[in-house]
């Protein structure tokens, strides 16, 4: 199934990318894409305590399963105002 | 009234003044956040925000929505600034009103403490060396 990554703030500069399609198998959890993604930027190790993830714009936690099409974005603790 | 809006031009007293208030209201509560020159010992040239757009404004719309029926707000005004904004001007602008004051100074501080939690904007911070982004709870 297809999805798409978005990625904001310092978690961007680290992956070197802001969107990207992926192709993953069916059940992926979001941590599994974690842990792929910080397998390639080890650098996002120290992030894995205080990463926050959504679903087609919604929070969801690390066990959530994806489906064909969503919108996944990995970002660090929010900080506007 | 109820609004959202995210934008690249300063937050003027005219946009502000246009929005704010009904008949109904013996109360207005402003909040205004603005950029400090000092962050945590250095000196900040500038700032920029980076916003996740769509679902910050659902996010907001969600906090909106829950200050307005928590405390029956007759307006809530909630305008965030992204890209560069500079010392001291307006970061975000936040303005409810009520018939009487207690619920609008009650409201005004939830939206921006949940803003604080919730809404995925962030802000870098720029110095005469180098630029950070900033996370508040890491």
């Amino acid at each position: 199934m297809k999805i798409t990554i978005k990625t904001f703030a310092h978690f961007k500069d680290i992956c070197g990318f802001q969107e990207k399609e992926l192709t993953v198998s069916d059940n992926i959890t979001i941590s599994d894409i974690l842990r792929e993604i910080t397998r390639l930027h080890p650098e996002m190790h120290k992030h894995a305590t205080s990463v926050l993830c959504a679903i087609n714009q919604e929070y969801k936690d690390l066990n959530y399963r994806l489906n064909d099409g969503d919108k996944l974005a990995l970002f660090p603790p929010v900080s506007g105002g | 009234m109820n609004e959202i809006t995210f934008q690249k031009d300063p937050i003027t007293q005219a946009t502000i003044n246009s929005k704010i208030g009904t008949h109904l209201d013996g109360a207005i509560v402003t909040f205004i956040g603005r950029v400090r020159k000092n962050s945590r010992g250095r000196e900040v040239l500038y700032l920029e925000y980076e916003i996740y757009e769509e679902m910050a404004r659902k996010e907001l719309q969600k906090i909106e929505k829950e200050a307005v029926d928590r405390w029956s707000l007759n307006t809530c005004i909630i305008i965030h600034r992204i890209g560069r904004v500079e010392i001291s001007e307006t970061s975000i602008f936040i303005a409810v009103s009520s018939p009487h004051r207690k619920e609008s100074f009650l409201a005004a501080e939830f939206i921006i403490d949940e803003i604080k939690k919730s809404v995925p904007i962030w802000k870098k911070e720029f110095y005469n060396d180098g630029s950070e982004w900033i996370s508040e709870r890491s």
